[in-house]
């Protein structure tokens, strides 16, 4: 009955307002913000507000696994017993403010990218954090401009710094047209080591 | 048979031979997606909900039902929400189970023998009825 979801490449920042629906068809919330997990770059959950202009935030939230499916429209959910209580979420007070967002980008061999503007999500069969748009540095030779940088499966993430293997300098893009296809090249480069 | 081409056709009493409401909508549910309920306008009792087993016949012409006390209140929350249109399906918006949106739903195809919703006709592409598995408020929830 369920056919593979397409891919489809997201802004975090762009979830902000998106409804959060039940397989059901009711509106349970909105999305206020992304949660990410600091260590791995992944993503915990959701925040969630009120539908509605006078919305209002609410102490519950969309952990990672009680997500359905997150779409161009909305986040689905299976019913509203996925939703968890905020600290579950986030266990400690440096987890919930633990964004990746303003974070400086280094290389490992030391170049900084940049700060980190938004952060780049696939969804498809799962929800995974594959690239990071940052304010480019001089490093990158389009410095101020916005440009989204791939990111390994895996991101080491200490204090400040996000650190990224040097060669993801060469798989860099200007938008998401394209985005899917170099964090792929990348991830593929580093395989081959 | 199109819920368009049947909205407002009378719903007769074949027992006393008289016109006694109108079709004004159609309750659906899904799993499986069936036409549960009509919303009837034009009647002279309390209640407007005919429930799908309660009808005589779903002729080209005309609705029927042997008994007027087929056409009720609400018994439940559910019926009461459907009542109150809130789970009108004609307009609603359809959402993949991956969030995403296809257009809105405009009409819907359904067997007047058995009352199974075949096909959901939207501002996009036609749905398959059976790819419905939630209707709520908010949206219509199809699978992908």
């Amino acid at each position: 009955m369920t056919a593979p979801p397409p891919t489809l490449l997201l802004r975090a920042r762009e979830l902000t307002g998106r409804p959060v629906v039940t397989l059901d068809g009711e509106l349970i919330a909105e999305i206020k913000d992304v949660v990410f997990e600091r260590a791995g770059g992944r993503i915990a959950g959701f925040t969630l507000r009120n539908p509605g202009l006078f919305s209002r935030s609410r102490k519950d939230t969309v952990p990672w696994n009680g997500v359905h499916g997150v779409g161009r429209d909305a986040l689905m959910v299976t019913d509203e017993t996925v939703l968890a209580p905020i600290e579950e979420l986030a266990p400690r007070q440096a987890a919930r403010k633990g964004d990746v967002l303003d974070d400086r980008v280094l290389t490992d061999n030391g170049r900084d990218l940049g700060r980190v503007v938004d952060v780049v999500l696939q969804s498809g069969t799962g929800l995974e954090v594959v690239g990071y748009e940052v304010e480019a540095s001089e490093a990158l030779g389009t410095a101020g401009r916005r440009v989204l940088i791939p990111l390994p499966a895996t991101v080491a993430v200490s204090g400040e710094n996000l650190i990224v293997p040097a060669a993801a300098t060469e798989f860099v893009a200007e938008d998401l047209t394209g985005f899917g296809a170099a964090v792929d090249a990348f991830r593929a480069r580093l395989r081959e080591g | 048979m199109l819920f368009s081409a049947v909205r407002k056709h009378e719903v007769v009493n074949i027992t006393t031979a008289t016109r006694v409401a109108r079709v004004d909508g159609f309750v659906v549910c899904p799993g499986p997606p069936r036409v549960a309920l009509l919303r009837l306008g034009r009647v002279s009792g309390p209640g407007t909900l005919l429930a799908w087993e309660d009808l005589q016949g779903f002729g080209p012409d005309a609705v029927t039902v042997a008994d007027d006390a087929a056409i009720r209140p609400p018994r439940d929350a559910w019926e009461q929400r459907a009542e109150d249109k809130d789970l009108e399906i004609l307009g609603k918006r359809v959402l993949t189970e991956h969030g995403t949106e296809l257009g809105t739903v405009t009409d819907v195809d359904f067997d007047p023998e058995t009352g199974r919703v075949t096909t959901l006709i939207t501002t996009s592409e036609p749905i398959e009825g059976d790819r419905l598995i939630g209707l709520g408020g908010y949206a219509a929830v199809v699978s992908a």
